[in-house]
């Protein structure tokens, strides 16, 4: 194979496969959106946040909920990620 | 004493070459480097072994019965083995340059009836395929090894963290763009007559930047089985150094302030949106690249195990006990991709030098793909996640945690990350399926 028409190739190649992946996972994120938004509609979590963004003022104690909430699933995913490899 | 000639010149130090010497030091350096600096132990024990194993001289472990015969054969079984390829050998050269020119026939233009004849004349001599060939055959030619522990990962992977915040895929597709641009540093460099790469070989190459140990053998083992070894071990030893990589590029990047953006707590995600997921991952791999669907339909199935709940008994096999066996397989036959004669080439080294560079580029890639979003988006989005998003999974996704704590010690980083990680996994799939299409 001649020189620059290699160098052409790989360029095609790049614009070609990168253009690839990120037009093949937009449609990913669209559909999981989708997907989400349906199943989340017909079948409501029993979690405190039904809807997307509530603007409901966060109490004191409920942050600190959330943060001790990190912490621990933090540290589950770590214990288990390092038995894992 | 001519008994005690032969005993000496069957002996491997009579036999030794240069090469293999320097092949059984590079698999001692790389036990090393796995039983002292814990990199990837899993992976590089077998492989390094493997590769002493391999360069073991007149054992042929990791040789094809035709190759050995022509490597050790007595000089009537060269003949026989000459004319059945259809050519013949000069009488007066000794047996060295017979045994070379009979390696030049086989690689160039030998049909396929020749090779079997020829094949079943060096087992009807009592040479065998090697142990090391067989567990090549079996595991990476038939490419079978990689899509087993592609399922395990599968197994292994929640996808909670991704289906709570989808956008993080795109930072999964943005430090693909470390494999597009090391392909092209590759094609590069032999344009420029510095390494002499095909396209294939350029983009098996390429692979490594994707950070993903299973995906770069299967790619490189459709695309460019010869350079398997060299690739193999370099996206291991590179996978394993990510902690050390990255962390400078991801502080280079960003500035203190970024790096301590917390982000909002990520929303419940439901058991039957996680068994939807793979269901539907597998849908647009169907529709859109099948050439992906080994990889990622195996992928999905083993997520689909773990998540369906009703195989407890199928996906712990996925996870564990299928995933080591095939690992001790699998490392032990790209260890015999470790010979000396295909791995000591510029070539490897030109490999390992690209390697880090993909490594580096995916990284840079991804924090600043995170960093437009986090311009962009009204969510807040740190951008040391995208560094997560080259797969290497957990370790990206750790790294990006660990970073992030340094600059602020009460942001948890770890469960944001693991959305593009995944992603990551995901996106070099992808690829993978892309450069397989394109050159395959």
């Amino acid at each position: 194979m001649q020189d620059p028409e290699l160098l052409q190739e790989g360029l095609g190649l790049m614009a070609l496969g990168m253009g690839f992946v990120f037009v093949f996972l937009a449609i990913l994120v669209f559909t999981l959106t989708l997907m989400s938004g349906i199943i989340r509609r017909f079948q409501p979590t029993p979690a405190p946040v039904a809807s997307g963004d509530s603007a409901k003022p966060k109490s004191p104690a409920k942050n600190q909920d959330d943060e001790t909430l990190a912490v621990i699933s933090a540290a589950v995913h770590r214990y288990r990620s390092k038995r894992r490899r | 004493m001519d008994k005690l000639l032969t005993l000496w010149q069957g002996s491997g130090l009579y036999n030794l070459e240069v090469g293999q010497a320097v092949m059984v030091v590079v698999g001692l350096l790389l036990l090393y480097l796995a039983i002292y600096k814990k990199f990837e132990p899993l992976l590089l024990v077998p492989i390094g072994f493997g590769g002493i194993l391999a360069n073991i001289p007149e054992a042929g472990l990791a040789l094809s019965a035709l190759d050995q015969a022509i490597d050790v054969g007595r000089p009537v079984l060269l003949e026989q083995i000459a004319s059945a390829l259809g050519g013949s050998l000069d009488s007066q050269a000794n047996i060295e340059s017979w045994r070379t020119s009979l390696q030049q026939m086989m690689a160039n233009g030998a049909s396929a009836e020749q090779l079997a004849t020829a094949k079943a004349l060096a087992e009807g001599a009592g040479y065998g395929d090697g142990l090391l060939y067989m567990f090549y055959t079996v595991a990476i030619t038939s490419g079978i090894a990689p899509l087993i522990i592609f399922m395990g990962v599968g197994a292994m992977t929640d996808f909670g963290p991704l289906l709570a915040n989808p956008r993080t895929l795109f930072l999964g597709a943005a430090a693909q763009f470390g494999i597009f641009a090391t392909l092209f540093g590759a094609v590069l460099l032999s344009s420029m007559g510095w390494m002499d790469f095909s396209l294939n070989q350029a983009a098996a190459i390429g692979i490594i930047g994707g950070a993903d140990g299973p995906t770069s053998i299967y790619v490189s083992s459709v695309l460019a089985p010869e350079l398997l070894g060299a690739i193999a071990v370099a996206a291991y030893a590179y996978m394993a150094l990510v902690p050390l990589i990255q962390p400078p590029i991801m502080r280079l990047l960003t500035s203190k302030k970024e790096r301590e953006i917390t982000m909002t707590q990520l929303r419940p995600v439901s058991k039957l949106e996680k068994i939807v997921f793979p269901l539907l991952l597998l849908i647009l791999v169907a529709l859109f690249l099948p050439d992906a669907s080994p990889l990622l339909g195996m992928f999905c199935f083993g997520n689909l195990m773990r998540e369906c709940g009703v195989v407890e008994r199928l996906s712990d096999t996925a996870q564990n006990s299928l995933i080591n066996i095939v690992t001790i397989m699998l490392g032990l036959a790209v260890g015999s991709k470790l010979m000396a004669d295909s791995f000591l080439a510029v070539e490897t080294l030109g490999i390992m030098a690209l390697g880090i560079v993909a490594f580096g580029i995916g990284t840079t890639a991804g924090v600043l793909m995170a960093k437009l979003m986090n311009l962009v988006s009204k969510m807040p989005i740190n951008p040391l996640i995208g560094a997560a998003g080259v797969s290497a999974v957990p370790m990206a996704a750790r790294v990006a945690n660990k970073v992030g704590l340094e600059s602020n010690p009460h942001n948890f980083l770890l469960m944001h990350a693991m959305g593009p990680n995944v992603a990551g996994v995901i996106g070099s799939a992808v690829a993978a399926g892309v450069m397989i299409k394109y050159l395959g």
